[in-house]
């Protein structure tokens, strides 16, 4: 290669690796303002101030859903399995929203420690399975947990 | 090696090798296009919980996947025209970016779709997937108004030949913004073949053949454009004369 061009090269490189450096440490620096909510655990150990508007975001929790029969209201708790939020929320679902389902929720923390929200989205995983395949390891499943069942009868 | 680089840059060699490669890759495209619109729009098994609107997957990951080529492309063309000044880089590099805006505003357009039915909500901008894709859409759109902003070929070249390098950054935040942060937007699915895991062969197989159908779209348009761009640049030549009286 000829010196001009090797020097060009370098120049391009350089110019590239700075701008690289420059951006991953803006991004570090911006840190928790780039996620877009706060996990259960981190508003349990107080990390949002009261009052302000944030989003959480959680699975929601098993048995935990009431909703009223004359309205729109509903109650229910997010939990990251360490830390649960009871939320409070009028308004309507969106078709994922179900127990044991991830969710994004906006709104503030009152003082009585409940989450009231404006807004609850909806947040689902990577991984896809046609409904059929989905029956028949659910099947299989408690064909499974019965036959333990039985072993343990058994004894 | 030198030798080979040489003729890679050469227009007239291109013109003539994708005169020969064109045909197949269109028909290959075409045959792969329809086959993977007719099974994941027509045939795709409903997922267990999101049903049919995963329908819509097979499309958005396909050209989202395509939609952060271009950048890396275009830095590397980019380069080669700073460094080696070879005319068809540039060429390349030109038609790349208008095109990868269509494939950016596609990719914000179908995931746009699937939010609104599955997450309950068009656009959020506080999820840094999003707004990433958003700033690649808008990144794109500034790289063609570059090109056109400044009249003499030469410096337009090397001034988007930088942009395009820049933007390579931004590629990697929108692939690991899902890993990195908090956000909406689901990760990568990771892949595989057995039929009892999830993502089982029904989802993957289907969205392999668009991403492979996709792809060579991406590289047939371009290249039809660039075999534009060659003509245009090289109409005083002799060879593009002789194919134009032939013609």
């Amino acid at each position: 290669m000829k010196i001009h061009r090797k020097k060009k090269l370098g120049v391009i490189l350089f110019v590239a690796a700075g701008l690289s450096a420059t951006v991953g440490l803006t991004l570090f620096a911006l840190g928790q303002n780039m996620n877009m909510f706060y996990t259960p655990s981190q508003v349990a150990m107080g990390e949002v101030e009261t009052g302000r508007r944030f989003r959480i975001g959680g699975m929601v929790k098993e048995g935990s859903f009431i909703s009223e029969s004359d309205s729109l209201k509903v109650r229910f708790e997010t939990t990251d399995f360490v830390h649960a939020v009871p939320i409070e929320y009028e308004g309507i679902l969106p078709d994922l929203f179900r127990e044991g389902q991830g969710i994004v929720a906006e709104g503030s923390v009152d003082s009585r420690g409940v989450f009231s929200a404006s807004k609850v989205l909806a947040k689902h995983d990577e991984n896809y399975m046609s409904q059929e395949v989905k029956a028949a390891l659910d099947a299989a499943d408690a064909l499974k947990s019965n036959n333990s069942l039985q072993s343990i009868s058994e004894r | 090696m030198w030798m080979w680089f040489a003729k890679l840059g050469s227009p007239r060699w291109f013109y003539e090798i994708s005169t020969k490669w064109l045909p197949w890759l269109a028909s290959a495209m075409c045959i792969l296009m329809i086959v993977g619109i007719v099974w994941a729009l027509l045939f795709l098994p409903p997922d267990y919980q999101q049903s049919f609107t995963t329908r819509i997957l097979v499309i958005h990951v396909a050209v989202a996947g395509t939609s952060l080529a271009f950048f890396p492309l275009m830095a590397v063309a980019g380069t080669i025209t700073l460094v080696w000044k070879m005319k068809l880089a540039d060429m390349v590099a030109k038609h790349a970016a208008p095109l990868g805006a269509w494939f950016s505003f596609v990719t914000l357009a179908t995931g746009s779709l699937w939010g609104s039915v599955m997450w309950g909500t068009w656009w959020e901008w506080t999820d840094a997937r999003l707004v990433s894709m958003l700033f690649q859409f808008f990144l794109l759109l500034s790289v063609v108004a570059l090109r056109s902003a400044i009249e003499d070929p030469d410096k337009s070249a090397k001034a988007c030949a930088l942009l395009s390098i820049v933007g390579c950054i931004n590629v990697v935040i929108i692939k690991y913004s899902v890993e990195w942060w908090n956000v909406l937007h689901q990760p990568s699915s990771p892949l595989s073949t057995s039929n009892g895991s999830a993502n089982g062969p029904e989802f993957w197989m289907a969205t392999g053949v668009m991403i492979l159908a996709v792809y060579l779209f991406f590289i047939v348009s371009l290249t039809l454009a660039t075999r534009n761009e060659i003509l245009q640049r090289e109409r005083r030549s002799q060879w593009v004369q002789e194919i134009v009286r032939t013609s």
